[in-house]
This record gives C-alpha cells, sequence and structure tokens, in this order.
C-alpha cells in the first residue's frame, strides 16, 4: 500500500520530560517528527475542537500521570471522536488496565523499560494504520459527496440498481414508469462519473457499508 | 602530774595571786628583820647576803612569820654573812634553785626528796617540831571528817565520797593520805566521787568539810589541834578517820589525830652554790637552836620513807613509773580497757560485717545490673528488628510507587542508548546527538541513584539516639519524601501551631517513620474518594508541656471495633497490610515517652495523634 506516512507525526504524553526527550530523541532519529506534552490536558488544549488528526499520527500516552491519567484522556478523545491510534506505556502492566484499554481500542501496550525495536515497531504499525484509517475516510467520504448530488428519487434508483434490481422491479417499487427508471439511472452514472451497476454498488458501499444490507 | 592538771590549776591560781600580792610587802618585811636584828658586819666590811628559800604552804605572810625566828638566830650566830628570807610556791620554789637564786632551802619532805635528786640539794637538819617522836617521825597526815557522820569510820568508807585537799602535789596536804588509801584498796583517782584541790591556806580545807562541800579533808597532822588551841575551830567538831595511834604502838604516843604513817618533818637544806664553810657553820647554829626561839633542829632525818611514798605513788621523783608500768596502768585502767576492748572488739566484728555485706550486696547489684542491661538490649535488638521489619513492610507497600520512579530514569537511559546505537548502525550518528543522550543518561543515572539512596537510608537499621528535632522541619521532609514516592500524592496540609524553640528530644528517623506510616495510612484511607476528602493535615500543637503531632484524614473513618484492635500486632484493614505498622508506631512513640492514639474525627474520617516530652531548650 502507498500511503501517505512521510508527515506523520509522534505526539508524546507524559509527564516526566526526561522520558519525553528521550522518546523524541530515538523516533526523531527515525524521521518521525515527534510533539511532546507534559500533561494530558496540554494534548487537550493542543487538538482543540479538531474531530481528527489532519494528518497520520501516534500517540504515546503514560497510563499514571498526576492529573488526568492515559486511560482518561484515552476516554475524552474517543467521547470527542479523535481517532488516533494510541500507544500505551506503563511501568508495570496489569492486565486489567491492559484489557480495558485494549476495549476502549488502544492499539498497543509497551512496558517500560522500552525495547527500542519494539517501540519503533509498534509506532510505524499505529502510523500506518492511522494513514489507512485516513485513506479509508477520505475515499467514503468522496463517496458520501458523490452520491449527495443525487435528486430524492435519483438517490432511491441509485441504492436499488446497486442492490442489482432489474428497471422493471424497480420501476414496480417506485410507482414509476419503467422509461422514468431508465433516464434516472442514465442520470446517475453520469452524476457518479460511473459506467456499471457494480460500480455503483461499491460507491454505496464505501459510503456506507451498511448500506446495501 | 599531766594526770592532775585539770584539778590543780584553781589551786595554782590562788598560789600565784598570793605570790604577786606579797611580793609587794617583802621588802618592808625584810627592812623590818635587818633593823631588828643586830648582826651587823663586825668587820665593817659589806656583809655576803645569803638567801633562804622557803615554801610558803600557808601563804607568804604565815610563813615569814613562822620562820622569823630562823633567820633571826641566823644572823645573830654567824656573822659576815645576811640571811634573808624569801618565799615560794612550789613552781617558784623549783624555778629559784634552777636560776640558783637562793642558797638556803626550806620545804616540805615531798618537795625536798624531788629536787634533792633534781639540783643535788643536801639536807643539813631537819625540824624538830614538838610532836615529833624521831627526826623521821615528825608529821603525818589527818583526814578529818565532821563528827557526826557516823557513817566514816575508816579509809575504805571513803569509797565513792568528796575530798578536800590541798593540792594533787601536796605532801601532807593530799599525797600522805593518797598512799594511805592505796594500801587499803582505794584509788583516790578512780574511787573516789570528786577531789577538791582548794589549795592554801589549810584551812579553807577545813571549811569545806564543816560547810559540807566535802566529806572528808587532809590536812597535816596537829593542823586541827593547833588551830583548836588558837580558838579558830572546835576540835570537837571533827573527827580523825581511821586513827593510827590505836592500831600501830610505833606512833601510839603522837600528840594529834594521825591517819597516816609518819614521817620525817621539814628539811634545810644547802643548795650546791653554797660553800662547805657556811654549811657547816650553818648546821652547827641550827642543832645549837634554843628551843625558846620557838623552833628547834635536829640532825638530818632519814628521807627514805618519802622516797619510797613517791616510788609508790609514781609521782614526783618517780613519776616516769607512772608512764612506763603495762601492769600498773593496767591495774588502774582495766574496766576502761575492757570496755576500749570490747569497743574495739565490736567494731571490728561490725567492719567484717559491713565489708561482708557490701560485697555481698554488690555482687547481687551487679548481677541484676547485668540482668538488667541483658533485658534492655534484648528489648532493644527486638525493637530494632521490629522497626527493621516494619520499614521494610512500608518499603514493600510502597514498592509499586518505587518501580516506578526507578523506572523512569531505567527507560530513559534506554532509549537514549538503544537511540545511539541504532543511528550509528544507520551512520547517522552526530557528535551533538552523542553529547545530547550522554548528558541526559549521565543526569537520569544520578536521579535512580538518588532514589536507591532514599530507600537504602530509610530501610538501614539504626541505634538509638535522642537529639533536639525541630518539629515543623521534620513535618515538611516527611511531606517531600512521600510525594517523592508517591506519585499521586494528595494534598498534605501542614499546620504548625508551635510556640517558637519547641523541640523534642527525639530519634528523628523513628519519628519521621511514624509520620510516614500515619500519613501513609491517611492517605490509604482517602483513596478512591473525591479529590477534596484526599487531603491529609498534619497539625503540631502543643499541650501540657507535651508536643502533640495530629495526623487527620477526611475518609471513612473507622467502626469503634476497629478502631479497637487498632493497635494490636497483625491486626489490619488493607489488603496488603501486614498489620505491623501501628503496634511499631506504639513501641516508637512509647520509648520516647509519649503516646499513640487514634479517634474519629469530625465530620469524617480518624484523627491519630501522638505525644511526645517538650524539650526545653539548653540556652
Amino acid at each position: 500500500m502507498s500511503l501517505q506516512t512521510e508527515n506523520a507525526v509522534v505526539y508524546v504524553v507524559d509527564d516526566d520530560p526526561a522520558l519525553c526527550r528521550s522518546l523524541r530523541f530515538l523516533l526523531e532519529a527515525e524521521d518521525w517528527p515527534v510533539r511532546l506534552f507534559g500533561s494530558a490536558e496540554a494534548f487537550l488544549d493542543e487538538i482543540g475542537s479538531r474531530a481528527g488528526p489532519g494528518q497520520p499520527c501516534c500517540l504515546l500516552l503514560d497510563i499514571r500521570m498526576p492529573a488526568m491519567s492515559g486511560l482518561e484522556l484515552q476516554q475524552v478523545l474517543r467521547e470527542r471522536g479523535f481517532e488516533a491510534p494510541i500507544l500505551f506505556m506503563t511501568g508495570h502492566a496489569d492486565v486489567s488496565m491492559a484489557v480495558q484499554a485494549m476495549k476502549c481500542g488502544a492499539c498497543d501496550f509497551i512496558e517500560k523499560p522500552f525495547d527500542d525495536q519494539a517501540i519503533i515497531d509498534a509506532v510505524a504499525k499505529a502510523i500506518e494504520r492511522c494513514a489507512s484509517m485516513l485513506d479509508e475516510a477520505q475515499r467514503r467520504d468522496g463517496a458520501r459527496a458523490a452520491l449527495a448530488h443525487l435528486s430524492p428519487r435519483e438517490q432511491e434508483v441509485a441504492h436499488l440498481v446497486a442492490r442489482g434490481l432489474p428497471n422493471k422491479l424497480i420501476a414496480a417499487e417506485l410507482g414509476i414508469s419503467e422509461k422514468t427508471v431508465h433516464i434516472h439511472r442514465q442520470h446517475v452514472m453520469e452524476k457518479a462519473g460511473i459506467s456499471s451497476a457494480a460500480e455503483l454498488a461499491r460507491l454505496f458501499l464505501r459510503a456506507d457499508p451498511e448500506a446495501l444490507d | 602530774m599531766g594526770l592532775f592538771g585539770r584539778r590543780v590549776s584553781a589551786g595554782r591560781r590562788g598560789l600565784a595571786l598570793l605570790h604577786r600580792a606579797m611580793r609587794f610587802c617583802l621588802p618592808i618585811l625584810s627592812a623590818f628583820g635587818l633593823l631588828s636584828g643586830p648582826a651587823q658586819a663586825e668587820n665593817g666590811s659589806r656583809p655576803q647576803d645569803v638567801t633562804i628559800g622557803v615554801l610558803a604552804y600557808q601563804g607568804e605572810l604565815a610563813a615569814a612569820l613562822d620562820w622569823a625566828p630562823l633567820t633571826r638566830f641566823l644572823n645573830e650566830r654567824i656573822p659576815g654573812y645576811r640571811f634573808d628570807l624569801e618565799h615560794f610556791d612550789a613552781d617558784s620554789l623549783h624555778e629559784a634553785i634552777r636560776q640558783q637564786r637562793v642558797d638556803l632551802v626550806v620545804t616540805n619532805p615531798g618537795y625536798y626528796v624531788a629536787m634533792e635528786n633534781e639540783f643535788g640539794l643536801s639536807r643539813i637538819a631537819t625540824l624538830d617540831s614538838p610532836q615529833a617522836l624521831s627526826p623521821d617521825k615528825g608529821t603525818g597526815s589527818a583526814l578529818i571528817v565532821r563528827s557526826e557522820r557516823s557513817d566514816l569510820q575508816t579509809l575504805g568508807d571513803l569509797r565513792g565520797k568528796r575530798l578536800a585537799a590541798m593540792a594533787p602535789d601536796a605532801f601532807g596536804g593530799y599525797l600522805l593520805v593518797v598512799r594511805e588509801m592505796l594500801a587499803q584498796g582505794i584509788d583516790a583517782e578512780s574511787h573516789l566521787k570528786e577531789i577538791h584541790f582548794l589549795g592554801v591556806p589549810m584551812m579553807r580545807i577545813v571549811a569545806a568539810v564543816q560547810r559540807g562541800e566535802a566529806d572528808a579533808g587532809v590536812v597535816r597532822s596537829c593542823f586541827i589541834e593547833q588551830a583548836a588551841a588558837r580558838g579558830v575551830l572546835r576540835q570537837e567538831d571533827f573527827r580523825v578517820l581511821g586513827d593510827r595511834r590505836s592500831a600501830d604502838p610505833a606512833v601510839a604516843a603522837f600528840p594529834c589525830g594521825l591517819s597516816t604513817a609518819l614521817y620525817p618533818d621539814w628539811p634545810i637544806a644547802v643548795t650546791r652554790g653554797i660553800g662547805h664553810g657556811l654549811s657547816k657553820q650553818v648546821a652547827q647554829a641550827l642543832l645549837a637552836m634554843p628551843a625558846d626561839t620557838g623552833m628547834a633542829w635536829t640532825v638530818p632525818a632519814d628521807y627514805q620513807s618519802v622516797h619510797e611514798l613517791y616510788r609508790e605513788l609514781r609521782t614526783g621523783p618517780y613519776a616516769h613509773l607512772r608512764d612506763v608500768t603495762l601492769a600498773g596502768l593496767l591495774r588502774r585502767f582495766w574496766p576502761a580497757l575492757l570496755v576500749l576492748a570490747l569497743v574495739l572488739t565490736a567494731w571490728g566484728v561490725h567492719t567484717v560485717r559491713v565489708e561482708h555485706l557490701v560485697q555481698r550486696r554488690t555482687a547481687e547489684l551487679r548481677a541484676s545490673l547485668r540482668a538488667r542491661e541483658d533485658a534492655e538490649a534484648r528489648v532493644r535488638s527486638h525493637q530494632e528488628q521490629m522497626e527493621h521489619l516494619s520499614r521494610l513492610s512500608i518499603l514493600g507497600e510502597l514498592s509499586g510507587s518505587l518501580a516506578h520512579e526507578i523506572n523512569q530514569p531505567l527507560t530513559t537511559i534506554g532509549n537514549y542508548a538503544r537511540s545511539l546505537l541504532r543511528r550509528h548502525a544507520d551512520g547517522r550518528l552526530s557528535d551533538a546527538a552523542v553529547v545530547e543522550a550522554c548528558a541526559e543518561i549521565g543526569s537520569e543515572a544520578e536521579r535512580a541513584g538518588g532514589i536507591m539512596r532514599r530507600i537504602r537510608d530509610f530501610a538501614r537499621k539504626r541505634s538509638a539516639v535522642r537529639e533536639p528535632v525541630d518539629m515543623p522541619a521534620l513535618v515538611d521532609s516527611t511531606r517531600k519524601l512521600i510525594e517523592g514516592m508517591l506519585l499521586h500524592a494528595p494534598a498534605i496540609i501542614c499546620e504548625n501551631e508551635l510556640p517558637p524553640g519547641c523541640e523534642v528530644l527525639a530519634d528523628g528517623p523513628q519519628i519521621q517513620q511514624v509520620l510516614l506510616n500515619l500519613v501513609k495510612n491517611a492517605i490509604d484511607a482517602g483513596r478512591d474518594l473525591p479529590p477534596e476528602r484526599q487531603a491529609v493535615t498534619i497539625r503540631l500543637e502543643t499541650a501540657d508541656k507535651r508536643l502533640l503531632v495530629h495526623v487527620i484524614d477526611q475518609g471513612c473513618g473507622l467502626t469503634a471495633e476497629q478502631q479497637s484492635h487498632l493497635f494490636e500486632p497483625f491486626f489490619t484493614t488493607k489488603p496488603d497490610g501486614l498489620g505491623l505498622g501501628l503496634p511499631i508506631c506504639k513501641t516508637i512513640v512509647e520509648a520516647h515517652g509519649g503516646r499513640l492514639w487514634a479517634e474519629s474525627n469530625v465530620p469524617s474520617g480518624m484523627r491519630f495523634s501522638f505525644s511526645l516530652p517538650c524539650h526545653v531548650a539548653a540556652n
């Protein structure tokens, strides 16, 4: 996959400044720009009201922090819909904490002190995953935009075409003539820039994986 | 004579006084003597002075009158010399002879014998009194009592009675009677109740007996008879005790009452300085002295009996015998010696017993001290073990936090090191990166070392010490220690209400351990509660000369049941607690003379308090 990971950013949130700096030293050598935050609150201030990362990224969160813990930050981000892969750092991995974190969508759990290769691999994987998520979102947004240009009747016809129904049945379903169905169908193909019913079905699924259920 | 010193002083003083008075009168009397006598130097040359020293036993005036016939006669009979009387008491006569101020000496037999030895006096005649039976039986003593004292018949009856006498060294006035009493088994010194030495004149002794101040008195024989003849007393008022005349035919003819043997009468003696010729002249003159002069002299008597008396009494020239005869001492002082021996024996026994007791007590004391030291050492080592255990248990409870503390610098160091290796492998290692990484690695290693040191200091065993401890500073450092160990330490509020200069004498680290334990408990009590209820307050105040430390939490508190078991070993409300913290804290506080207790806090939580005695700073 040729995903755009070059401009990926690593966010580190830890209350230990020395540890933060060492992570930047380690990760910047792998050509990842690293941004450091001393607390969860500082990170939330930074992302402000953005709904998600504009570029591929990865969050390295310390679980134990004085005010807001790493898990609490994960919760807040989830509620805000800010989707970015999260790697948790912990001194002593305790199982219940790990399960909770993973349930909430954490990518990985890294135990301090780190194995350099392990953290680099984990960060790389997370960034890749983030890039793919971003790509996915981009294509979904494209599909949705294409479908959004159709008139309500055209959308109805397009939905039924995507489900593979012939014009005759569609006309019967919608209570219109077969010829009218044909005209809508041509408009849909023109507007969405596609040529076959199969392509239309893919477009629907890209915009909403459950659209054809 | 020292033995008599105490009693003689009064008599001596009286004698000296008289002597001084007569010094004034003498020149007049002497002048009278010269004028009255016809003895002027026949050859016209200046007559040679011859001084006759006379013992004045009845006072100088009486002596001068008594002896006046002697000088008058000698001056008449021996031309070319002027005989002159000079009167002395016993001491001054002795001194005059020593200084050769006298040429002839007239004195009583006792003093004569004493000075015969000392100065080489040589008698040339003995007074021949009318009553004398022979030259060596001329005088004695009479022990007089009042006639009505029928209880006093013999010398033996004087035991425990009061005796009046002239002086301790008086011959007829004391010593003769002493010898006689000794022969009867009475030691005058110890067996009589008291002896009054009244000095001269002898009439004082008579008066003392008459007034009843003494039961008996010692006077020269014939003194009573002569005094009665002069009409100064009534003879029937007195009786002579133990009259020898009825018992001894040899003295039956003696005309006066006599309680003692008879001794030679007074001698006249020449000193060494006088020439043989003059001695002979005087002797011849004296023997030829007619009876009508009122004084007669006879051939010199044998004074052996006087010597015997002195030897027996160990006085006068034989006084030295008194000092050296152990048997005599024993005989005289056996009751005192017996008492002394008893006292010494008792003292010896007592000393030995005390020594024995002291040794036994010392041994017991040493043993009990050793036992107590052993016990204390056991308690101390036990306590140290407990403390050590408690420190370890606190460490254990804090280990999670400690692991995190240590992990942070280790992780940081690892990151730098790994990254350096990766950069090196990629050939992208810059000098700046090496410098940055190594500086960070160094400081992080120091940080880890500091944490380790803190743990070691805390866990190390220590022996008990008592030093002035500044509690506010201790509380502050404890707070910092906890905040360093616990990542999410809640607020710890210190309220210092101590007056300035208030200190306690304590083992700082031990008290800190107590504080740490209590604060740790308080923090645990507030866990999982809203932040405003997690805060822990440490309050310092004084009450009744004691420093109080309160550790207050706002947790859920403990039930009365739980509170009653709080200080029991192995009682715990925590899943991972050992239940040793509070018992050890209590032990530590009590070892400091303080108290540790717990009570419910209002409105919520617990209040743990301990007290320590205040130390008043030495300044």
